[in-house]
């Protein structure tokens, strides 16, 4: 899988290029406008992670760029303003997610993860971990081939996890990526405890292993 | 009292006292050049008859002339006697009263005997003159003082109108709304002058207010990149083998650290951007729905506690407003509502008209007035570990942006806020 980072931040370039290659992706880096235009001329990527303000042009131009060429690679906007303007014009010209600075990496990794998913499977895609079965089109999770019932907040942190396998989480992404849109006004995360204690249980009782374990109470990690 | 009214003041005591003082003064002046005029014409009388006594021969003829005419009486003296003028007041048979009348006495001599001759003249129209003068006059006076009045307040309300034009602006001007003042032009050097100042202060200050605002919302802005660095590398640091339990707990703190100085960030962006008016789209928005939406929203952290939120929504309030300030809005009331309630509490969120309240359990102390201010945190609350201080400040600015009214009270050892959309006219102000 091949990915593009269009940032002009080296830091931040270099932070998610670091967490993207220790998933195999394959990432090529650009930090301006010019050289994000010839490197989407010449090749075709997985997913772009375009940030908006650049120093010599408006990422949401390679947009424009990318529609005429015929290109269908995935786009990922990403902009440090959180205005919705913002949001629904780079949407409209054909970005496939949105997402706000300062996020965290896992979120950044699940959110490829389902880009590449809607344009490679159709949407058809199954995560299997040997007993454990996640369609994420029907949006069911099986052990050993018997439905496991989990509410949607349950089922939304195992596909978080599931994603990010063997990476450690810290509570707040995880807190902030159940919480969504919610998360800008309900700020308390000690909801999430509750919710994996269930999501464990149900699964445990299931007869599925422990692949979620909680890493020094800083955060989880789905071990397989 | 206004200014007009106190000069005029000045003017009506001045016009008054002259008024009051000329009437008698200008009666008595009259009177004696009246009384004077008779004196004359009576002298004149008595040299003429004197100069005409010739034609008189005989002591009948001259009593026959001094019976024909009524205002001569003649009477025998022994001693001559000089003239001499004066004033009495005689029974008049013509209109039966005592009447006031002006006399001339003097001798004269007919056919060698001596006569005292006096002719009288009746003074009552000369009164009657004197009196209409005076009502002229008065009348006269009268008219010139209101007119004088009238031109005065005329004069001065157009004169004045470019001072209570800039009075009004300077009434009407807020820093943090743009409005279009216009002043009105005047062919008087100082209140173009005065004009001129206010204009520049207003400018002046709203170009410091102007570029105070962009510098925190830049500042904000510039922010988040190195927030976003600092997030992502302590995420790499997570995932860095061995970790040991002391470097997780460091970790731990950094990140939680990391996440308040992000939400910090975000509400003072938030802050500035409201006051920025960069929320300009409204539509209608139901408080009841609204409310809904988010005690279901907020269902997870209220059951953290154990908390029971009612809503109770008999009364649909419809308001104009910005959809996501209306929702940041009551979401931080509902919030906090949660965040500093007691386990097991209770929340009631119900609408009145035009009025929605948010009655919760929690301290047992009420909140001090400042709770709204910037920055503004309890210690040692619970609740209170990983607030940023912001919320209560950015619902009184949205209200401050919509003219609604936000009160707190603590009844009952109930903390109620209760918002008041006043008919929601979301229109004044969002707009401009």
């Amino acid at each position: 899988m091949k990915i593009l980072i269009v940032e002009d931040e080296q830091e931040l370039m270099k932070s998610m290029a670091t967490y993207l290659k220790s998933e195999n992706f394959v990432c090529e880096e650009a930090p301006d406008y010019a050289t994000a235009r010839q490197k989407i001329e010449l090749f075709t990527y997985d997913c772009i992670l375009l940030d908006v303000s650049l120093p010599d042009g408006n990422g949401l131009l390679l947009l424009n760029e990318l529609k005429e060429n015929k290109k269908t690679d995935g786009v990922i906007v990403i902009s440090a303003k959180n205005s919705i303007s913002d949001r629904i014009q780079g949407l409209n010209l054909g970005a496939d997610d949105y997402l706000t600075k300062p996020f965290h990496l896992s979120e950044l990794n699940a959110r490829i993860l389902a880009v590449i998913r809607r344009r490679h499977f159709q949407g058809q895609h199954i995560l299997v971990f040997n007993e454990l079965t996640i369609d994420l089109t029907a949006k069911s999770v099986t052990v050993h081939r018997t439905p496991v019932e989990l509410t949607r907040k349950e089922y939304d942190l195992l596909v978080y996890l599931a994603y990010n396998k063997n990476r450690v989480i810290s509570k707040n992404a995880i807190a902030e990526h159940l919480s969504g849109d919610e998360a800008e006004i309900f700020s308390n995360y000690d909801f999430i405890y509750s919710h994996m204690k269930n999501l464990k249980r149900k699964l445990q009782q299931a007869g599925c292993s422990e692949y979620i374990r909680s890493i020094y109470g800083m955060g989880y990690k789905f071990d397989v | 009292m206004r200014l007009n009214n106190k000069t005029i003041r000045s003017y009506l005591f001045y016009s008054f006292l002259i008024f009051l003082l000329t009437i008698p003064l200008f009666y008595f002046v009259m009177r004696s050049l009246l009384l004077h005029e008779v004196d004359k014409s009576l002298r004149l009388q008595l040299k003429e008859i004197r100069s005409n006594l010739g034609e008189i021969h005989s002591q009948d003829e001259l009593t026959a002339w001094s019976k024909l005419d009524k205002d001569i009486l003649l009477s025998p003296i022994d001693e001559p006697i000089r003239d001499r003028v004066y004033s009495i007041n005689r029974y008049s048979p013509k209109h039966e009263e005592e009447e006031p009348y002006r006399e001339i006495a003097g001798g004269i001599t007919v056919g060698g005997k001596m006569y005292r001759l006096v002719i009288s003249s009746s003074l009552i129209e000369n009164d009657d003159l004197l009196s209409s003068i005076l009502l002229v006059q008065s009348i006269v006076l009268f008219l010139l003082i209101c007119g004088m009045l009238w031109i005065n307040q005329r004069i001065s309300k157009r004169l004045w109108q470019p001072f209570y034009v800039a009075l009004r602006n300077m009434q009407q001007f807020e820093l943090n709304k743009q409005t279009n003042l216009s002043f009105l032009s005047s062919t008087t050097d100082e209140f173009n002058e005065l004009n001129k100042a206010i204009g520049n202060l207003f400018s002046r200050s709203s170009e410091i207010f102007l570029q105070q605002k962009e510098f925190t919302e830049n500042a904000a802005h510039e922010m988040q990149t190195p927030l976003a660095i600092y997030q992502s590398k302590l995420e790499l640091l997570m995932q860095t083998s061995p970790l040991s339990e002391e470097q997780a707990d460091l970790i731990n703190g950094l990140d939680d650290t990391n996440r308040r100085l992000i939400k910090l960030n975000k509400s003072l962006l938030l802050l500035t951007k409201i006051e920025n008016h960069q929320y300009q789209d409204v539509y209608d928005v139901e408080i009841g729905a609204l409310c809904k939406r988010l005690i279901l929203q907020s269902y997870l952290h209220a059951e953290e506690k154990n908390i029971v939120i009612n809503g109770d929504f008999p009364e649909r309030v419809v308001v104009r407003v910005n959809p996501v300030l209306i929702e940041i809005l009551i979401g931080n009331l509902l919030s906090n509502a949660i965040r500093y309630n007691i386990n097991n509490g209770m929340i009631m969120v119900r609408t009145e008209k035009n009025t929605l309240v948010i009655e919760n359990t929690g301290a047992s102390v009420p909140l001090p007035d400042k709770v709204f201010d910037r920055f503004y945190k309890q210690t040692g609350q619970a609740g209170t570990e990983d607030s940023t201080g912001l919320g209560l400040a950015i619902v009184k600015n949205i209200c401050t942006l919509y003219n609604y009214t936000i009160s707190y009270a603590f009844i009952e050892g109930r903390h109620i806020f209760r918002l008041d959309f006043h008919n929601g006219s979301a229109r004044q102000g969002a707009g401009s």
